[in-house]
């Protein structure tokens, strides 16, 4: 037994797999994987589908239509993209993306890893650990620690800082709602940002780098010329996903705002959690689903076709 | 696992660069490393000061809804385990988790197994469909599934949640573990049939001690999801005895008029501590893997 055990693991990787094996293993298959197939079909597979059903009724949890759904066609659909509120909701989530994941994250992500990736920089054992902690906390904690900050009090975390220019004491969530929930979901992704282009700026040749500077380009043109190109790619893939799981962002923002003040901060997923869970119009709400999915499987499938992925 | 092809290097910079040479730092160099290290402070600092209030309000006897000089104590912790409530969540916490975890590893590892040993029909399609489903966001589906949860009797109960948790953990166990799998050379598997034993027999003497780092870096993406999910517990569960963590300390922040501050701070900290150790235990491993991408949200 232990002869085996020792065998070399190393060069296991670069070994193709067998492909030989399809004799009568089918059974054996479907022990193994069923039971995985079961759970993911009833509860992730099944609930999206059902969410199309559901879109297509005036499903409701309690009242009337309670008793008996009917069957009312896309006029879920056609309700919401006419509907203020959720047209508005959307753009919200739009704008709380883009400036939060696309431009935020990105942007000092990029910073964080390319100070760190620098061979004279001490201590990047520490300021990496500092960036990491955002992301490692739970949503709630950084929720809760992020409500200190942004504390009406005058003697809020922020409040006192600006107060140290002379500004008075703002009651952050309640004046700029959309761009606090930002700032906090830029304070929580940096860690990935920085863990994804670490990894690409790795793939960057060093050679490069230094024939440029030897040639005299100045740092920001290397990167603009010499760096940038070659992680474009890894860069793009993180831009899809780190959209993706943005539109998904729920408890962050429930939490600090509630989707308030007047609607402000009701980004999609608080749109459908509000409609469907606490007015209970659960066809509405799934609606609203349907289009957010609809939304996030194109980046998806767009992901997937760009990442080349092995399987 | 999603490997980017990078593009090719453009020509002409392709030349051989000479020997790198040891110069003198240029004050144009001081000036940037100056620039480097303030930048990098003050983005630890961002990063960090967010933790001051509920690092400090912890450990202080009379703290309030802001940062102040802690008089310094363990009341809030000692008041934690003791009071009527508060350690039940921990409880609470912990079965969901742990067992969570422990069913998604189990159906991970034989499911993993199937994708990694056979070759089948609607192989490519599942690894396929399991990466897409990476993308579904919670929000979207969690209205359907509570109806579901609702249905089959399951909704407002601890086992109903586990399952749930479970299932939503198992595509990037399978992912995961399918990839390690495959990396063990199935001739050692060959070598223990030869030797007499059953092909499950090999899998538990040959293959498991072998996926050892991919089964752990699989138990702690799925233990810190689990840990710090909000949205599936807020939706499925009703009664008090049964919330975990995340949606105790919803609720206590949400009682604006009686927040114990340091209490609410002293459970925060608990409740942040099993991830954040266990990030620390498994980050080599995390960071060099694409799924690194797992842990957010």
């Amino acid at each position: 037994m232990t002869s085996t055990l020792d065998a070399p693991v190393s060069a296991a990787a670069t070994r193709p797999l067998p492909k030989r094996r399809r004799q009568r293993n089918g059974p054996l298959i479907a022990l193994l994987l069923g039971p995985s197939v079961v759970l993911i079909t009833l509860f992730i597979v099944l609930p999206a589908v059902y969410s199309i059903y559901l879109s297509l009724t005036n499903t409701q949890l309690t009242g009337f239509a309670a008793r008996d759904p009917q069957f009312v066609g896309l006029d879920n659909f056609a309700y919401l993209l006419t509907n203020g509120d959720f047209l508005n909701s959307l753009g919200q989530t739009a704008t709380f993306t883009f400036f939060s994941a696309i431009i935020g994250q990105t942007v000092l992500g990029m910073v964080a890893a390319i100070l760190l990736s620098r061979p004279w920089l001490r201590g990047k054992g520490l300021f990496g650990a500092a960036v990491l902690m955002p992301m490692i906390v739970p949503e709630v904690v950084a929720s809760l620690a992020w409500a200190s900050v942004l504390s009406n009090n005058s003697e809020g975390t922020l409040n006192r800082l600006t107060g140290l220019f002379g500004a008075d004491p703002t009651d952050w969530l309640q004046v700029v709602p959309l761009t606090s929930i930002i700032i906090v979901n830029i304070w929580r992704g940096v860690a990935f940002a920085m863990i994804m282009f670490q990894a690409a700026l790795e793939d960057v040749p060093a050679e490069l780098i230094e024939a440029a500077r030897i040639d005299g380009a100045s740092a920001l043109q290397v990167f603009r010329h010499v760096t940038l190109p070659l992680i474009r790619g890894p860069v793009f893939l993180y831009l899809l996903l780190t959209t993706i799981s943005t539109v998904g962002v729920f408890g962050l923002v429930y939490f600090l705002t509630q989707g308030g003040p007047g609607g402000q901060t009701r980004i999609a997923a608080i749109y459908i959690y509000e409609r469907a869970l606490q007015f209970s119009q659960i066809g509405i709400g799934s609606a609203a689903s349907i289009i957010l999915l609809v939304i996030v499987l194109i980046l998806g499938i767009v992901y997937v076709r760009l990442a080349k992925v092995e399987v | 696992m999603a490997t980017v092809t990078a593009p090719t290097v453009p020509t002409g910079a392709s030349r051989k660069p000479p020997k790198p040479r040891r110069r003198p730092l240029s004050t144009l160099d001081k000036v940037q490393r100056t620039l480097g290290y303030v930048l990098i402070g003050l983005l630890a600092i961002f990063c960090l000061v967010p933790f001051a209030w509920v690092v400090l309000s912890a450990v202080d006897a009379n703290a309030g809804p802001n940062v102040q000089l802690p008089a310094p104590s363990f009341e809030n912790f000692i008041q934690f385990f003791t009071n009527r409530g508060t350690p039940l969540l921990l409880v609470n916490s912990l079965i969901i988790s742990v067992t969570a975890t422990a069913i998604n590893l189990a159906l991970g590892l034989a499911g993993g197994y199937a994708l990694a040993r056979f070759r089948f029909r609607g192989r490519r399609a599942f690894m396929f469909g399991i990466l897409l489903i990476r993308v579904v966001p919670a929000p979207a589906t969690i209205v359907a599934l509570y109806l579901i949860m609702v249905n089959i009797g399951l909704s407002n109960s601890l086992i109903g949640l586990i399952i749930v948790e479970a299932a939503f953990q198992l595509p990037v166990t399978l992912w995961l573990l399918a990839g390690t799998i495959s990396a063990v050379p199935i001739e050692l598997e060959e070598a223990a049939w030869m030797d007499g034993n059953s092909r499950l027999q090999a899998i538990w003497r040959i293959v498991l001690p072998l996926v050892g780092p991919g089964l752990g870096a699989a138990a702690m993406l799925s233990f810190m999801n689990v840990w710090g999910d909000f949205l599936t517990p807020l939706v499925l569960l009703q009664s008090t005895e049964l919330y975990p963590l995340s949606i105790g300390l919803f609720r206590a922040f949400s009682e604006y008029n009686q927040v114990d501050w340091g209490l609410l701070a002293a459970s925060a900290i608990v409740y942040l501590v099993p991830p954040a150790v266990l990030y620390i235990f498994v980050r080599k491993h995390l960071l060099r893997s694409s799924l690194g991408g797992a842990v957010k949200g």
